[in-house]
Protein backbone atom coordinates (compact mmCIF):
# COMPACT_ATOMS: atom_id res chain seq x y z
CA UNK A 1 0.00 0.00 0.00
CA UNK A 2 1.10 3.49 -0.79
CA UNK A 3 0.35 6.52 1.88
CA UNK A 4 0.63 9.83 0.81
CA UNK A 5 0.23 11.91 4.14
CA UNK A 6 -0.04 16.12 4.17
CA UNK A 7 1.75 17.78 6.64
CA UNK A 8 1.81 21.68 7.18
CA UNK A 9 4.05 23.98 8.86
CA UNK A 10 1.96 26.36 11.20
CA UNK A 11 2.32 29.29 13.72
CA UNK A 12 2.87 27.61 17.66
CA UNK A 13 -0.31 28.42 18.94
CA UNK A 14 1.19 28.68 22.56
CA UNK A 15 2.65 31.66 21.65
CA UNK A 16 1.11 35.05 21.87
CA UNK A 17 -0.08 36.35 18.80
CA UNK A 18 0.17 39.94 17.84
CA UNK A 19 -1.61 41.57 15.52
CA UNK A 20 -0.91 44.93 13.86
CA UNK A 21 -2.45 47.22 10.78
CA UNK A 22 -4.49 44.16 9.81
CA UNK A 23 -1.82 41.57 9.60
CA UNK A 24 0.05 39.25 12.30
CA UNK A 25 3.60 40.21 13.46
CA UNK A 26 6.02 37.88 12.15
CA UNK A 27 8.67 38.77 14.73
CA UNK A 28 9.18 36.26 17.63
CA UNK A 29 6.71 34.02 15.77
CA UNK A 30 7.98 30.11 15.91
CA UNK A 31 6.52 27.76 13.31
CA UNK A 32 5.95 23.41 14.65
CA UNK A 33 4.81 20.94 12.91
CA UNK A 34 0.37 21.02 12.97
CA UNK A 35 -0.92 19.23 15.59
CA UNK A 36 -3.39 16.89 13.75
CA UNK A 37 -0.89 16.69 10.98
CA UNK A 38 1.31 15.07 13.75
CA UNK A 39 -1.49 12.73 14.42
CA UNK A 40 -1.35 11.87 10.13
CA UNK A 41 1.62 11.05 10.27
CA UNK A 42 1.68 8.69 13.36
CA UNK A 43 -1.43 6.88 11.91
CA UNK A 44 0.35 6.36 9.08
CA UNK A 45 3.77 5.23 10.46
CA UNK A 46 1.26 2.86 12.49
CA UNK A 47 0.48 1.56 9.29
CA UNK A 48 3.83 1.22 7.76
CA UNK A 49 4.75 -0.89 10.90
CA UNK A 50 1.81 -3.30 10.83
CA UNK A 51 0.78 -3.70 7.23
CA UNK A 52 4.39 -2.95 4.94
CA UNK A 53 3.17 0.00 3.46
CA UNK A 54 5.44 2.75 1.11
CA UNK A 55 4.84 5.97 3.08
CA UNK A 56 5.80 9.61 1.47
CA UNK A 57 4.81 13.03 3.16
CA UNK A 58 4.06 16.24 1.25
CA UNK A 59 4.54 19.60 2.17
CA UNK A 60 3.43 23.23 0.54
CA UNK A 61 5.92 26.14 1.41
CA UNK A 62 9.83 26.64 1.61
CA UNK A 63 12.14 28.13 4.11
CA UNK A 64 13.82 26.64 6.77
CA UNK A 65 10.88 25.84 9.43
CA UNK A 66 9.30 23.97 6.53
CA UNK A 67 12.61 22.01 6.01
CA UNK A 68 12.52 21.31 9.43
CA UNK A 69 8.69 19.69 9.65
CA UNK A 70 9.65 17.31 7.34
CA UNK A 71 12.95 16.32 9.01
CA UNK A 72 10.56 15.69 11.75
CA UNK A 73 8.28 13.35 9.68
CA UNK A 74 11.13 11.38 8.68
CA UNK A 75 12.13 10.99 12.38
CA UNK A 76 8.76 9.76 13.16
CA UNK A 77 9.55 7.20 10.31
CA UNK A 78 7.92 8.88 6.72
CA UNK A 79 9.89 7.12 4.10
CA UNK A 80 10.47 9.87 1.34
CA UNK A 81 9.59 13.30 1.89
CA UNK A 82 8.32 15.56 -0.80
CA UNK A 83 8.24 19.86 -0.75
CA UNK A 84 6.36 22.25 -2.90
CA UNK A 85 7.92 24.76 -2.73
CA UNK A 86 6.58 27.81 -4.99
CA UNK A 87 6.42 31.38 -4.13
CA UNK A 88 3.62 32.30 -5.82
CA UNK A 89 1.62 30.02 -3.23
CA UNK A 90 1.92 32.48 -0.06
CA UNK A 91 -1.15 33.76 -0.27
CA UNK A 92 -3.19 30.45 -1.61
CA UNK A 93 -6.41 29.59 -0.31
CA UNK A 94 -7.79 25.70 1.00
CA UNK A 95 -9.06 24.71 -2.72
CA UNK A 96 -5.49 26.04 -4.27
CA UNK A 97 -3.22 23.84 -1.70
CA UNK A 98 -6.19 20.75 -2.93
CA UNK A 99 -5.28 21.54 -6.81
CA UNK A 100 -1.63 21.60 -5.73
CA UNK A 101 -2.01 18.04 -3.99
CA UNK A 102 -3.98 16.67 -6.46
CA UNK A 103 -1.08 17.02 -8.86
CA UNK A 104 1.21 15.64 -6.25
CA UNK A 105 -1.11 12.45 -5.72
CA UNK A 106 -1.36 11.74 -9.80
CA UNK A 107 2.39 12.74 -10.43
CA UNK A 108 2.75 8.91 -8.45
CA UNK A 109 -0.41 8.08 -7.50
CA UNK A 110 -1.30 6.10 -4.04
CA UNK A 111 -3.85 4.01 -2.21
CA UNK A 112 -4.40 5.99 0.73
CA UNK A 113 -4.22 9.86 1.90
CA UNK A 114 -3.99 10.68 5.08
CA UNK A 115 -4.12 14.49 6.41
CA UNK A 116 -4.98 16.13 9.43
CA UNK A 117 -8.57 17.34 10.20
CA UNK A 118 -7.50 20.70 9.48
CA UNK A 119 -4.97 23.64 10.51
CA UNK A 120 -4.40 24.78 13.80
CA UNK A 121 -3.26 28.44 11.80
CA UNK A 122 -6.81 28.57 9.64
CA UNK A 123 -9.30 25.93 11.44
CA UNK A 124 -10.44 25.63 7.95
CA UNK A 125 -10.86 21.96 7.70
CA UNK A 126 -11.31 22.25 3.84
CA UNK A 127 -8.06 20.72 1.73
CA UNK A 128 -8.17 16.88 2.65
CA UNK A 129 -12.16 16.90 1.81
CA UNK A 130 -11.65 19.14 -0.84
CA UNK A 131 -8.90 16.97 -2.50
CA UNK A 132 -10.76 14.14 -2.70
CA UNK A 133 -13.37 16.16 -4.32
CA UNK A 134 -11.41 16.81 -7.21
CA UNK A 135 -9.82 13.38 -7.25
CA UNK A 136 -13.21 12.09 -7.27
CA UNK A 137 -12.67 9.39 -4.68
CA UNK A 138 -14.13 8.60 -1.17
CA UNK A 139 -13.58 10.54 2.07
CA UNK A 140 -14.10 9.98 5.01
CA UNK A 141 -13.03 13.18 7.89
CA UNK A 142 -12.31 13.32 11.67
CA UNK A 143 -11.66 10.19 11.86
CA UNK A 144 -10.57 7.86 15.37
CA UNK A 145 -9.47 4.70 14.08
CA UNK A 146 -8.20 2.95 10.56
CA UNK A 147 -8.01 -0.65 9.86
CA UNK A 148 -6.93 -2.38 6.71
CA UNK A 149 -9.09 -4.83 5.27
CA UNK A 150 -7.45 -6.02 1.82
CA UNK A 151 -5.53 -4.67 -0.59
CA UNK A 152 -8.81 -2.40 -1.89
CA UNK A 153 -10.43 -1.61 1.42
CA UNK A 154 -9.95 -0.40 4.53
CA UNK A 155 -12.11 0.52 7.61
CA UNK A 156 -12.07 3.60 9.15
CA UNK A 157 -14.40 4.90 12.46
CA UNK A 158 -15.81 8.48 12.22
CA UNK A 159 -16.73 10.85 14.99
CA UNK A 160 -20.33 12.38 13.69
CA UNK A 161 -23.04 14.26 15.32
CA UNK A 162 -24.90 11.19 16.55
CA UNK A 163 -21.90 8.82 17.49
CA UNK A 164 -19.16 6.86 16.30
CA UNK A 165 -19.55 5.74 12.35
CA UNK A 166 -17.92 2.05 11.17
CA UNK A 167 -17.45 3.09 7.79
CA UNK A 168 -16.18 0.69 4.88
CA UNK A 169 -13.88 2.43 2.18
CA UNK A 170 -12.93 1.36 -0.97
CA UNK A 171 -9.53 2.76 -2.08
CA UNK A 172 -7.83 5.24 -3.01
CA UNK A 173 -9.56 7.14 -0.53
CA UNK A 174 -8.60 10.14 1.59
CA UNK A 175 -9.07 10.19 5.44
CA UNK A 176 -8.86 13.16 7.79
CA UNK A 177 -8.01 12.80 11.14
CA UNK A 178 -8.52 14.06 14.53
CA UNK A 179 -6.59 13.53 17.89
CA UNK A 180 -8.27 11.12 19.33
CA UNK A 181 -6.78 8.64 17.00
CA UNK A 182 -3.55 8.14 18.71
CA UNK A 183 -0.29 9.67 20.39
CA UNK A 184 1.75 11.11 17.90
CA UNK A 185 5.75 9.56 19.10
CA UNK A 186 8.71 11.55 19.85
CA UNK A 187 11.16 11.10 17.57
CA UNK A 188 14.13 9.78 19.14
CA UNK A 189 17.86 11.54 18.78
CA UNK A 190 18.46 8.64 16.50
CA UNK A 191 15.93 8.72 14.43
CA UNK A 192 16.66 12.74 14.12
CA UNK A 193 20.28 12.28 12.69
CA UNK A 194 19.08 9.93 10.44
CA UNK A 195 16.72 12.36 8.92
CA UNK A 196 19.19 15.10 8.64
CA UNK A 197 20.98 12.90 5.69
CA UNK A 198 17.50 11.83 3.89
CA UNK A 199 16.75 13.71 0.81
CA UNK A 200 13.58 16.15 0.24
CA UNK A 201 12.14 15.99 -3.25
CA UNK A 202 12.02 19.89 -3.57
CA UNK A 203 9.92 21.01 -6.58
CA UNK A 204 7.84 24.47 -7.72
CA UNK A 205 5.25 24.32 -9.87
CA UNK A 206 6.33 23.75 -13.00
CA UNK A 207 8.33 20.76 -11.68
CA UNK A 208 5.06 19.45 -10.65
CA UNK A 209 3.93 19.95 -13.91
CA UNK A 210 1.68 22.69 -13.52
CA UNK A 211 1.08 26.27 -13.40
CA UNK A 212 -0.25 28.89 -10.47
CA UNK A 213 -3.22 29.44 -13.20
CA UNK A 214 -4.14 25.85 -12.95
CA UNK A 215 -4.39 25.15 -9.78
CA UNK A 216 -6.93 28.24 -9.18
CA UNK A 217 -3.79 30.72 -7.81
CA UNK A 218 -5.14 33.57 -10.19
CA UNK A 219 -9.14 33.21 -9.09
CA UNK A 220 -9.15 33.14 -5.86
CA UNK A 221 -12.39 32.35 -4.18
CA UNK A 222 -11.78 34.21 -1.30
CA UNK A 223 -9.13 36.70 0.27
CA UNK A 224 -8.12 37.54 3.51
CA UNK A 225 -8.32 41.31 4.02
CA UNK A 226 -7.34 41.94 7.34
CA UNK A 227 -6.32 39.93 10.59
CA UNK A 228 -7.81 41.51 13.68
CA UNK A 229 -7.14 40.87 17.40
CA UNK A 230 -9.76 38.64 19.32
CA UNK A 231 -11.20 40.17 21.77
CA UNK A 232 -10.02 38.88 25.09
CA UNK A 233 -11.80 38.13 28.27
CA UNK A 234 -10.57 39.25 31.06
CA UNK A 235 -9.74 37.99 34.21
CA UNK A 236 -12.62 38.50 37.26
CA UNK A 237 -13.20 37.70 40.60
CA UNK A 238 -11.31 35.25 41.71
CA UNK A 239 -11.65 34.01 45.58
CA UNK A 240 -9.57 32.10 47.88
CA UNK A 241 -9.97 31.07 51.12
CA UNK A 242 -12.66 29.04 53.26
CA UNK A 243 -14.25 27.06 50.93
CA UNK A 244 -17.54 27.21 52.50
CA UNK A 245 -17.48 31.21 52.55
CA UNK A 246 -15.82 31.76 49.08
CA UNK A 247 -18.53 29.00 47.17
CA UNK A 248 -21.59 31.21 49.33
CA UNK A 249 -19.97 33.97 47.82
CA UNK A 250 -19.76 32.89 44.19
CA UNK A 251 -23.29 31.75 43.95
CA UNK A 252 -24.54 34.66 45.61
CA UNK A 253 -22.58 36.59 42.23
CA UNK A 254 -24.19 33.79 39.50
CA UNK A 255 -27.49 34.50 40.64
CA UNK A 256 -27.36 38.45 41.77
CA UNK A 257 -24.92 39.88 39.75
CA UNK A 258 -24.52 37.83 36.82
CA UNK A 259 -28.39 36.64 37.16
CA UNK A 260 -27.11 33.31 35.05
CA UNK A 261 -28.46 30.96 38.01
CA UNK B 1 -32.12 40.68 -2.85
CA UNK B 2 -29.25 37.97 -1.89
CA UNK B 3 -30.78 34.08 -1.41
CA UNK B 4 -29.66 32.01 1.43
CA UNK B 5 -30.24 28.60 1.66
CA UNK B 6 -30.13 26.95 5.31
CA UNK B 7 -29.36 23.39 6.04
CA UNK B 8 -31.42 22.32 8.74
CA UNK B 9 -29.67 20.87 11.71
CA UNK B 10 -31.87 17.49 12.57
CA UNK B 11 -30.34 15.73 15.72
CA UNK B 12 -32.25 12.27 16.60
CA UNK B 13 -35.02 13.39 14.86
CA UNK B 14 -35.55 16.87 16.37
CA UNK B 15 -34.51 19.99 14.51
CA UNK B 16 -32.32 22.16 16.70
CA UNK B 17 -32.23 25.91 17.46
CA UNK B 18 -29.40 26.75 15.16
CA UNK B 19 -31.54 26.27 12.50
CA UNK B 20 -33.91 28.85 13.67
CA UNK B 21 -30.56 31.61 14.62
CA UNK B 22 -29.13 31.24 11.07
CA UNK B 23 -32.39 31.81 9.23
CA UNK B 24 -32.71 34.53 11.85
CA UNK B 25 -29.60 35.85 10.54
CA UNK B 26 -30.47 35.51 6.61
CA UNK B 27 -33.94 37.56 6.90
CA UNK B 28 -32.03 40.22 9.55
CA UNK B 29 -29.61 41.13 6.39
CA UNK B 30 -32.57 41.27 4.07
CA UNK B 31 -32.52 38.05 2.13
CA UNK B 32 -34.73 35.50 0.79
CA UNK B 33 -34.61 32.29 2.84
CA UNK B 34 -35.01 28.65 2.01
CA UNK B 35 -34.15 25.75 4.13
CA UNK B 36 -33.10 21.96 3.14
CA UNK B 37 -33.60 19.39 5.25
CA UNK B 38 -31.79 15.93 4.89
CA UNK B 39 -32.77 12.11 6.36
CA UNK B 40 -35.25 9.92 7.28
CA UNK B 41 -39.16 10.40 8.62
CA UNK B 42 -39.13 14.07 8.29
CA UNK B 43 -42.36 14.81 7.29
CA UNK B 44 -43.67 15.92 11.29
CA UNK B 45 -40.84 18.10 11.05
CA UNK B 46 -41.94 20.94 7.85
CA UNK B 47 -44.23 22.77 10.03
CA UNK B 48 -41.42 23.50 12.34
CA UNK B 49 -38.58 23.72 9.35
CA UNK B 50 -41.26 26.83 8.44
CA UNK B 51 -41.85 28.10 11.55
CA UNK B 52 -37.99 28.35 11.86
CA UNK B 53 -38.38 30.72 9.41
CA UNK B 54 -38.04 29.43 6.27
CA UNK B 55 -39.96 30.21 3.03
CA UNK B 56 -39.42 27.59 0.63
CA UNK B 57 -38.54 23.72 2.61
CA UNK B 58 -36.49 21.29 0.29
CA UNK B 59 -37.06 18.21 1.53
CA UNK B 60 -34.92 14.76 1.13
CA UNK B 61 -36.95 12.18 2.78
CA UNK B 62 -35.63 8.73 2.31
CA UNK B 63 -34.63 5.69 4.85
CA UNK B 64 -31.42 5.72 3.14
CA UNK B 65 -30.92 9.28 4.10
CA UNK B 66 -30.85 8.38 7.75
CA UNK B 67 -27.20 7.68 8.19
CA UNK B 68 -24.97 10.25 7.50
CA UNK B 69 -22.80 9.62 4.44
CA UNK B 70 -20.90 13.07 3.39
CA UNK B 71 -21.25 12.30 -0.52
CA UNK B 72 -25.30 11.59 -0.63
CA UNK B 73 -25.77 14.86 1.93
CA UNK B 74 -23.80 17.03 -0.03
CA UNK B 75 -25.69 16.05 -3.26
CA UNK B 76 -28.72 16.80 -1.83
CA UNK B 77 -27.33 20.32 -0.71
CA UNK B 78 -25.89 21.21 -4.16
CA UNK B 79 -29.50 20.03 -5.84
CA UNK B 80 -31.51 22.43 -3.18
CA UNK B 81 -29.05 25.42 -3.54
CA UNK B 82 -28.99 25.26 -7.08
CA UNK B 83 -32.95 24.72 -7.43
CA UNK B 84 -33.06 27.91 -5.56
CA UNK B 85 -30.70 29.47 -6.97
CA UNK B 86 -28.84 30.40 -3.26
CA UNK B 87 -25.90 32.70 -3.33
CA UNK B 88 -25.22 31.89 1.02
CA UNK B 89 -25.20 28.31 1.75
CA UNK B 90 -25.07 28.10 5.45
CA UNK B 91 -24.64 24.98 7.76
CA UNK B 92 -24.77 24.91 11.28
CA UNK B 93 -21.61 23.93 13.64
CA UNK B 94 -22.13 20.69 13.34
CA UNK B 95 -19.53 17.67 12.39
CA UNK B 96 -22.10 16.94 9.21
CA UNK B 97 -21.75 20.24 8.09
CA UNK B 98 -18.02 20.23 8.69
CA UNK B 99 -17.78 16.92 6.57
CA UNK B 100 -20.07 18.24 3.81
CA UNK B 101 -19.23 22.16 3.29
CA UNK B 102 -16.50 21.61 1.22
CA UNK B 103 -17.27 18.90 -1.37
CA UNK B 104 -21.02 21.30 -1.80
CA UNK B 105 -18.33 24.27 -2.04
CA UNK B 106 -15.93 22.30 -4.34
CA UNK B 107 -19.09 21.27 -6.55
CA UNK B 108 -20.46 24.50 -6.86
CA UNK B 109 -16.89 25.94 -7.37
CA UNK B 110 -18.30 28.04 -4.62
CA UNK B 111 -15.71 29.89 -2.09
CA UNK B 112 -15.91 27.62 1.37
CA UNK B 113 -15.06 29.19 5.10
CA UNK B 114 -15.67 27.44 8.36
CA UNK B 115 -16.63 28.41 11.79
CA UNK B 116 -17.87 32.14 10.45
CA UNK B 117 -19.19 34.47 13.35
CA UNK B 118 -20.46 37.02 10.71
CA UNK B 119 -21.75 37.95 7.47
CA UNK B 120 -21.59 41.70 6.04
CA UNK B 121 -23.44 42.48 3.09
CA UNK B 122 -21.94 45.46 1.07
CA UNK B 123 -24.16 45.74 -2.01
CA UNK B 124 -22.91 42.49 -3.89
CA UNK B 125 -20.01 42.40 -1.94
CA UNK B 126 -20.10 39.51 0.50
CA UNK B 127 -17.84 39.55 3.70
CA UNK B 128 -17.20 37.18 6.70
CA UNK B 129 -15.48 37.33 10.12
CA UNK B 130 -14.29 34.22 11.57
CA UNK B 131 -11.82 33.60 14.18
CA UNK B 132 -8.56 31.75 13.30
CA UNK B 133 -5.57 30.39 15.59
CA UNK B 134 -7.09 28.89 18.29
CA UNK B 135 -9.30 31.99 18.55
CA UNK B 136 -6.04 34.03 19.08
CA UNK B 137 -7.32 36.72 15.86
CA UNK B 138 -10.07 37.28 13.72
CA UNK B 139 -10.16 37.16 10.03
CA UNK B 140 -12.09 39.47 7.89
CA UNK B 141 -12.52 38.02 4.41
CA UNK B 142 -13.43 38.64 1.25
CA UNK B 143 -15.82 36.13 -0.56
CA UNK B 144 -14.32 36.45 -4.47
CA UNK B 145 -16.50 33.80 -5.94
CA UNK B 146 -19.95 33.97 -6.81
CA UNK B 147 -21.60 31.66 -4.46
CA UNK B 148 -19.94 31.09 -0.54
CA UNK B 149 -20.39 27.76 1.32
CA UNK B 150 -20.20 28.63 5.37
CA UNK B 151 -19.92 26.60 8.62
CA UNK B 152 -21.68 29.10 10.94
CA UNK B 153 -20.05 28.97 14.23
CA UNK B 154 -22.06 27.70 17.59
CA UNK B 155 -23.72 30.90 18.95
CA UNK B 156 -22.45 33.62 16.25
CA UNK B 157 -26.15 34.26 15.50
CA UNK B 158 -29.42 34.97 17.55
CA UNK B 159 -33.02 33.79 17.11
CA UNK B 160 -35.51 36.43 16.53
CA UNK B 161 -38.10 35.96 18.59
CA UNK B 162 -41.28 35.62 16.85
CA UNK B 163 -39.75 34.35 13.59
CA UNK B 164 -42.23 32.84 11.04
CA UNK B 165 -42.05 31.48 7.62
CA UNK B 166 -44.23 29.79 5.37
CA UNK B 167 -44.63 26.36 4.26
CA UNK B 168 -43.88 25.81 0.41
CA UNK B 169 -42.46 22.15 -0.04
CA UNK B 170 -40.40 21.21 -2.57
CA UNK B 171 -39.21 17.68 -2.33
CA UNK B 172 -36.02 16.50 -3.74
CA UNK B 173 -34.96 13.43 -5.87
CA UNK B 174 -33.00 11.04 -3.64
CA UNK B 175 -28.93 11.15 -4.61
CA UNK B 176 -27.40 7.65 -5.25
CA UNK B 177 -25.46 6.03 -2.12
CA UNK B 178 -21.85 6.65 -1.70
CA UNK B 179 -20.71 2.57 -2.93
CA UNK B 180 -17.16 3.80 -2.02
CA UNK B 181 -17.86 4.63 1.58
CA UNK B 182 -20.83 2.60 2.96
CA UNK B 183 -21.40 3.10 6.30
CA UNK B 184 -21.92 -0.06 8.15
CA UNK B 185 -22.68 0.73 11.28
CA UNK B 186 -23.65 3.87 13.77
CA UNK B 187 -22.57 3.50 17.33
CA UNK B 188 -25.24 5.62 19.03
CA UNK B 189 -23.85 8.16 21.54
CA UNK B 190 -27.58 9.31 22.57
CA UNK B 191 -27.35 8.72 26.74
CA UNK B 192 -30.61 10.43 27.24
CA UNK B 193 -28.61 13.64 28.76
CA UNK B 194 -29.09 17.22 27.26
CA UNK B 195 -26.95 17.87 24.17
CA UNK B 196 -24.43 20.39 25.36
CA UNK B 197 -25.22 22.57 21.81
CA UNK B 198 -28.28 23.24 23.40
CA UNK B 199 -27.48 23.33 27.29
CA UNK B 200 -27.97 26.72 28.80
CA UNK B 201 -25.81 25.79 30.99
CA UNK B 202 -22.55 23.82 30.67
CA UNK B 203 -20.48 21.84 33.11
CA UNK B 204 -17.38 20.49 31.78
CA UNK B 205 -14.79 18.06 33.95
CA UNK B 206 -11.30 18.09 33.79
CA UNK B 207 -8.14 16.37 35.53
CA UNK B 208 -8.46 17.92 38.63
CA UNK B 209 -11.92 15.22 39.02
CA UNK B 210 -8.73 12.61 38.59
CA UNK B 211 -11.32 9.58 38.38
CA UNK B 212 -14.62 8.36 38.11
CA UNK B 213 -15.37 9.23 41.68
CA UNK B 214 -14.80 12.99 40.59
CA UNK B 215 -16.41 12.79 37.50
CA UNK B 216 -19.44 11.74 39.37
CA UNK B 217 -19.45 14.08 42.12
CA UNK B 218 -19.68 16.91 39.35
CA UNK B 219 -22.54 14.86 37.07
CA UNK B 220 -24.53 14.89 39.94
CA UNK B 221 -24.08 18.96 40.28
CA UNK B 222 -24.97 18.71 36.54
CA UNK B 223 -28.00 16.75 37.27
CA UNK B 224 -29.45 19.05 39.95
CA UNK B 225 -29.12 22.27 37.06
CA UNK B 226 -29.82 20.14 33.87
CA UNK B 227 -26.97 21.32 32.70
CA UNK B 228 -24.76 19.92 29.64
CA UNK B 229 -22.08 17.59 30.71
CA UNK B 230 -18.70 18.50 28.90
CA UNK B 231 -15.24 17.03 29.57
CA UNK B 232 -11.62 18.47 29.00
CA UNK B 233 -9.16 16.44 26.55
CA UNK B 234 -7.50 14.74 29.68
CA UNK B 235 -10.63 13.04 31.02
CA UNK B 236 -11.95 11.88 27.46
CA UNK B 237 -8.24 10.10 27.02
CA UNK B 238 -8.16 8.71 30.48
CA UNK B 239 -11.48 7.02 29.71
CA UNK B 240 -13.47 8.58 31.90
CA UNK B 241 -15.96 10.56 29.51
CA UNK B 242 -16.73 10.15 25.79
CA UNK B 243 -15.45 11.65 23.22
CA UNK B 244 -18.64 13.85 22.15
CA UNK B 245 -18.14 15.02 25.34
CA UNK B 246 -14.96 16.74 24.88
CA UNK B 247 -15.42 20.80 24.66
CA UNK B 248 -12.53 22.42 22.52
CA UNK B 249 -11.18 23.46 19.32
CA UNK B 250 -11.19 19.61 17.79
CA UNK B 251 -14.20 18.79 20.20
CA UNK B 252 -17.40 20.44 21.02
CA UNK B 253 -17.59 24.13 20.55
CA UNK B 254 -19.98 25.55 23.22
CA UNK B 255 -21.23 28.99 24.12
CA UNK B 256 -23.77 28.14 26.49
CA UNK B 257 -25.02 31.33 29.31
CA UNK B 258 -22.96 30.09 32.17
CA UNK B 259 -19.97 27.43 31.77
CA UNK B 260 -18.53 26.09 34.87
CA UNK B 261 -14.84 24.49 34.08
CA UNK B 262 -14.21 21.89 37.28
CA UNK B 263 -10.85 20.87 37.51
CA UNK B 264 -9.38 22.21 34.24
CA UNK B 265 -6.46 24.19 33.60
CA UNK B 266 -7.71 25.99 30.63
CA UNK B 267 -5.44 24.56 27.34
CA UNK B 268 -5.48 27.01 24.75
CA UNK B 269 -7.61 23.82 22.55
CA UNK B 270 -10.14 24.01 25.67
CA UNK B 271 -10.44 27.21 25.73
CA UNK B 272 -11.00 28.02 21.77
CA UNK B 273 -14.02 25.65 22.82
CA UNK B 274 -15.39 27.90 25.11
CA UNK B 275 -13.91 31.44 25.64
CA UNK B 276 -17.46 32.30 23.91
CA UNK B 277 -19.88 31.48 26.61
CA UNK B 278 -21.72 34.27 28.51
CA UNK B 279 -20.24 33.62 31.98
CA UNK B 280 -17.55 31.36 32.94
CA UNK B 281 -17.00 29.91 36.36
CA UNK B 282 -13.62 28.04 37.58
CA UNK B 283 -13.02 26.06 40.22
CA UNK B 284 -9.09 24.54 40.44
CA UNK B 285 -7.05 23.85 43.04
CA UNK B 286 -3.83 25.66 40.98
CA UNK B 287 -3.94 29.86 41.94
CA UNK B 288 -2.06 29.98 38.90
CA UNK B 289 -4.20 28.41 36.23
CA UNK B 290 -4.73 30.03 32.96
CA UNK B 291 -8.78 29.18 33.31
CA UNK B 292 -8.77 32.09 35.47
CA UNK B 293 -7.96 34.26 32.78
CA UNK B 294 -10.79 34.04 31.18
CA UNK B 295 -13.48 32.96 34.13
CA UNK B 296 -15.48 36.27 35.38
CA UNK B 297 -15.89 34.17 39.02
CA UNK B 298 -13.05 32.16 40.19
CA UNK B 299 -12.93 29.78 43.37
CA UNK B 300 -9.59 28.52 44.24
CA UNK B 301 -10.52 25.30 45.85
CA UNK B 302 -10.10 21.49 45.81
CA UNK B 303 -13.05 20.71 43.76
CA UNK B 304 -14.14 17.79 45.94
CA UNK B 305 -14.55 19.94 48.81
CA UNK B 306 -16.31 22.78 46.64
CA UNK B 307 -18.58 20.87 44.51
CA UNK B 308 -20.89 19.39 47.14
CA UNK B 309 -20.75 23.34 48.60
CA UNK B 310 -22.00 24.33 45.61
CA UNK B 311 -24.71 21.76 45.40
CA UNK B 312 -25.59 23.14 48.86
CA UNK B 313 -25.69 26.31 47.79
CA UNK B 314 -27.89 25.96 44.62
CA UNK B 315 -30.07 23.70 46.63
CA UNK B 316 -30.77 26.12 49.18
CA UNK B 317 -31.67 29.30 46.62
CA UNK B 318 -33.86 27.16 44.00
CA UNK B 319 -35.76 25.84 47.14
Amino acid sequence: MKILTTIKKVVDVELTINVEAGAIVEDGLQYVMNAWDENAVEATVQLKENNNAETTMVSIGGGEDNTKIIRRGFAMGIDNGIQIDDPTLTEADSSVFARVLQKVYEKEGYDLIITGKQAQDTDNGQTGIMLAEYLAIPCVSNVIAIEVLDDQHISVSRLGDNGTEIVALELPAVVTVTDSINEPRLPGMRGLMMAKKKKIDVMDLSALGTSFEEVGGTALKSEIVEFMKSETREAGQKFEGDAADITAKVVDLLVNEAKVL
Amino acid sequence: MAKVLVIADIKQGALKGSTAELLSKAKAIGAEAAVVAIGSNLEALIPELANAGSDTQYIADDPGLELFSAGPYASCVVDAANQFGADLIWFSFSESGKAASPRVAAQLGAACATEITDVILNGDQVEIIRPAIANKVKQRVKINAERLVAVVRAGAFEATEGISGTENVVRLATPAADVKAVIKELISDATGEIDLADADIVISVGRGAKDQTGVDLIRALADDLGAGFGSSRAMVDGGFMAHNKQVGQTGKIVAPTLYMAMGISGAIQHLAGMNGSKVILAVNKDPEAPIFNVADYGIVGDLFEVVPLLREEIKKIRS
